[in-house]
């Protein structure tokens, strides 16, 4: 339908959508990138620190649009992430995106 | 030459020719002395018997025909009168009937391209009739009998769009027992109807009343259901389409039982198109409650799962049929079928354009349909009334109409045909459920002019609808309540009106798809100047397309209601059920004949066939045509310069006899055109059908196509010294053939180099794309053209007539 949507939905702030806290193990963390690389919402960037390793573990950049799909746990190789849900949850859908966007 | 001239002069010993001049009451006899003409015809080579009559198609005229073909041994038949595109049908009958192939017949069109374009100049249009029915004595002349062919329809028909029209058209066709193919968009059927809360004037809940439609449709044996498909290729003619249907995957298969438990656990939300965007859906979801089919569908834009990568994986889990498939991929469907509805429907205009109204500025300024959505009790807020700032029910709204209709500046110019009552409708529901409500109707006119449309009116003015007569001029929102100020004048009384009310609801008009393009081009439509879908005959033939086999239904063709839209969509079955009962369609004789002596095996034709049907055989040095194939353009015949291909019907012969006789005279005074039959001719129709003057000194040749006009015919006319010359044909991009008409546009473009280089005006050539509803274009175009014909000098067009008899010597 090729409308253009101009008004929010009513039920914005009724829409419950799962967050998740992130945790982080950094110094079991070898630099490999694939959460950074496969999480779906860009959640996480590489930070400037240095671990135990020697290398840069991942950081924590916008964990208000994680939506705890849980994927950096499945393809961390060093089990160093892993995602706690949060309890709140509600009203902070994006009004703008969908198939016509 | 030489071998020319003994054809015609054994033909002209036998000719025996019959010209009538129809006075079509004072339609032509008004303007044109038709005694005149017809005693102007009898002097004419080959011409035995020559009258006039008050109304040739009449069943008397048309017996007169009969008799004299029998009495008088008529072997051609001349008729001056309408255009070939109104009555050439019925004459046609007529010579077959008293035995005489209808291809002996011919047309001279003195009304939509004479009488009725010069009304006031009597002397001048005499003498253009004249004319025309010289040129159409001189083709007739040279006329073969032909034999058509005959091919079989598949009795199957494609339905592109499965709203109300689509799924009506495809009911009715599956209950007369075709196999019908109904092509989707979206992933569900429905269209517009199941936004709709009620339906004026009966108020029937709009879902109610099509669901069940939807779900017959799903479930009928003859109707195959391709939802979330597009059309992404046709080829092939009347009875033989072969289409290709792009089906988008939906990664949800059939037998999904529309639990819904994925949505519940799918952790990514965007809004709901089907709502407008009031409400919210998951990345996988179903449009709305009565979906057909009603298999979930995951929205890939949404998906976290991206390329094949799975990534989140909530829902496969929450499936207990397990139907859920990421790996599908998009697939092409082909279909034979031998007739088409286009029933794509119309979009609503979108008034974020028009700044005054503040829509998408001012929270509480939403559009006629996000007001169906909001009062439908399946809508975002359950059918409560309530505007979008604070979610309060208004107790006082306004309905602003004609917001993108009839207005030139502010959208369209024409009316949209049901937002008046669909305002009225509106206004009644909201009376109903909350009588207290305070309702304002700003409008231009109320046009209440259907079947109990008036009574609903008078009942909306009855429960204490106000009417206030005078669009505001601006709408200007209180920033603290988020209420709306209403500025205006009321041109009843000619008064300021300054009006506060909660909610201001635009009532936006409906305007052609923005993608109809796609279509236009796959189907080879025309549109009309508004945008929608043109049909064959606006009286006599609405629900046809130009292009054979192709027929409309709904708003496709302008905007119209949902019963309207029902009657169109069983129109269009019946008229595409007349054709598959049939069984088989004659194909008009044509196409191309080739003169195997005369061929180089060059392969220029091969090159230029829009529709592949010329192969060239390189051992034999010749070209065999595929009769069944070829869509009869004579691009090919124009496009050979040794003539070994001419079109039958349209031969080389005939059109430069037609060229001869408008030169014969006064060339220098002369326009020589040549319009195609689908556009530009039907412009020119379009120009006489609506009375536009303009000066007589055109003289049009048909041919099916512009691609047909060879460049030898326009030198032809330059080298018997006419004024100017025209060529005319479909806009690039609409051309009824495809693509022939890029031919014509590279012919020209060498016609025009050569004539500069040969120090000639090239103004004198004129190239002309004018579409079958722009008549305008084509009387303006020889307005334009009057000056140069003016100007022309006696020495430039000896000059022409030297430099083009030398290259015709030459060629």
């Amino acid at each position: 339908m090729p409308e253009r949507i101009k008004h929010a939905p009513l039920d914005k702030d009724k829409v419950k959508q799962p967050m998740g806290e992130i945790h982080l193990i950094k110094d079991q963390c070898k630099g490999c990138g694939y959460c950074i690389e496969f999480c779906p919402k860009k959640v996480l960037e590489e930070s400037d620190e240095i671990n135990a390793r020697g290398v840069h573990p991942p950081r924590v950049a916008h964990e208000d649009d994680c939506i705890m799909c849980g994927f950096c746990t499945a393809v961390c190789p060093d089990f160093a992430i892993f995602v706690v849900e949060k309890p709140q949850s509600v009203g902070k859908m994006e009004v703008k995106g969908g198939k016509h966007d | 030459m030489a071998e020319k001239k003994a054809v015609e002069s054994k033909s002209k010993d036998d000719l025996r020719i019959g010209v009538y001049v129809c006075h079509c009451g004072l339609n032509i006899a008004g303007s044109v002395d038709v005694a005149e003409v017809a005693k102007f015809a009898a002097k004419l080579a080959g011409v035995v018997l020559a009258q006039d009559n008050r109304y040739m198609c009449s069943d008397q005229g048309q017996a007169g025909i009969k008799n004299d073909i029998k009495e008088h041994r008529l072997n051609r038949v001349v008729v001056a009168s309408c255009s070939p595109r109104l009555h050439e049908p019925t004459f046609r009958k007529a010579c077959e009937e008293a035995g005489l192939n209808k291809y002996l017949f011919e047309m001279a069109n003195i009304r939509e391209h004479c009488s009725w374009v010069h009304l006031y100049d009597r002397k001048a249009a005499t003498e253009k009739a004249k004319d025309l029915v010289k040129m159409a004595v001189a083709k007739a002349a040279l006329l073969e009998p032909a034999a058509e062919v005959e091919v079989p329809i598949t009795r199957q028909t494609l339905v592109i769009g499965g709203g109300v029209a689509g799924i009506q058209a495809a009911l009715d066709l599956a209950d007369t027992g075709y196999k019908v193919f109904l092509v989707e968009k979206e992933p569900s059927i429905g269209g517009m109807m199941a936004r709709i809360d009620k339906t004026f004037p009966t108020m029937d809940c709009s879902i109610c009343i099509l669901a069940p439609k939807m779900s017959d449709a799903a479930h009928h044996p003859n109707i195959e259901l391709l939802t979330n498909a597009e059309v992404s290729g046709v080829k092939g003619y009347i009875g033989n389409f072969h289409v290709k249907v792009l089906k988008k995957p939906r990664y949800v298969a059939e037998d999904c039982s529309a639990c819904g438990e994925c949505a519940k656990v799918c952790p990514v939300v965007a809004p709901n198109e089907f709502d407008v965007g009031l409400a919210t859906r998951h990345g996988i979801y179903t449009p709305f409650a009565q979906a057909v089919p009603s298999t979930y569908i995951i929205d890939m834009n949404l998906c976290l799962n991206k390329n094949g990568v799975i990534v989140c994986d909530k829902c496969m889990k929450a499936c207990e049929r397990q139907v859920i498939n990421f790996e599908m991929k998009p697939e092409t469907v082909e279909l034979e079928v031998g007739t088409v509805i286009v029933a794509t429907g119309a979009d609503v205009f979108d008034p974020s354009g028009l700044p005054h109204y503040g829509y998408g500025k001012y929270a509480n300024v939403i559009t006629s349909l996000e007001f169906e959505r909001l009062i439908n009790a399946g809508g975002p807020s359950g059918g409560h009334l309530l505007r979008p700032s604070d979610k309060q029910m208004p107790k006082s709204v306004a309905f602003v109409q004609c917001v993108g209709s009839r207005s030139d500046r502010n959208g369209k110019l024409y009316c949209s045909n049901v937002c008046c009552m669909n305002t009225i409708k509106d206004s009644l529901l909201i009376k109903e459920h909350w009588p207290e409500t305070e309702i304002y109707v700003f409008y231009v006119d109320i046009r209440a002019s259907g079947k109990g449309f008036e009574d609903l009116y008078k009942r909306a003015r009855k429960v204490g609808a106000k009417f206030i007569r005078g669009l505001p001029a601006e709408i200007v929102e209180d920033r603290k309540t988020h209420n709306l100020w209403l500025i205006g004048e009321n041109t009843l009384q000619k008064e300021r009106y300054e009006v506060n009310v909660e909610m201001a609801i635009l009532s936006i008009g409906l305007e052609a798809r923005k993608d109809s393009e796609v279509i236009q081009r796959l189907l080879t439509l025309s549109r009309n100047q508004d945008g929608f879908f043109l049909e064959a005959h606006p009286k006599l033939r609405p629900v046809d397309a130009a292009t054979g086999g192709v027929f409309f239904a709904g708003c496709a063709e302008g905007p119209k209601d949902i019963k309207d839209s029902v009657t169109q969509a069983s129109a269009a079955a019946a008229r595409a059920g007349i054709l598959m009962a049939q069984g088989k369609v004659t194909v008009e004789a044509i196409m191309p004949i080739t003169f195997p002596e005369k061929c180089k095996a060059c392969g220029l034709c091969v090159k230029v066939c829009p529709y592949n049907a010329i192969i060239l055989d390189e051992d034999k040095k010749r070209v065999e045509i595929i009769e069944a194939a070829c869509g009869g353009c004579g691009t090919c015949s124009a496009e050979c310069a040794f003539g070994a291909l001419t079109q039958k019907h349209f031969t080389d012969d005939q059109i430069n006899a037609q060229i001869d006789a408008v030169t014969e005279e006064e060339p220098e005074k002369k326009i020589v055109a040549f319009c195609c039959n689908w556009c530009s001719y039907a412009a020119a129709d379009f120009a006489g059908v609506s009375r536009m003057q303009y000066p007589p000194n055109v003289r049009i040749i048909r041919t099916m196509c512009s691609g047909r006009v060879s460049p030898r015919m326009v030198e032809r006319a330059f080298a018997r010294g006419a004024g100017a010359v025209m060529v005319a044909g479909c806009h690039l991009g609409d051309c009824h053939y495809i693509n022939a008409n890029y031919q014509t546009q590279k012919r020209v473009e060498r016609l025009w180099k050569k004539m500069e280089a040969s120090g000639l005006s090239k103004d004198r050539l004129q190239l002309l794309w004018a579409s079958a509803a722009e008549g305008e274009r084509v009387a303006s175009k020889v307005y334009e053209m009057k000056p140069i014909l003016e100007k022309v000098s006696r020495e430039e067009i000896e000059k022409a007539k030297k430099v083009f008899e030398k290259s015709l010597g030459e060629g």
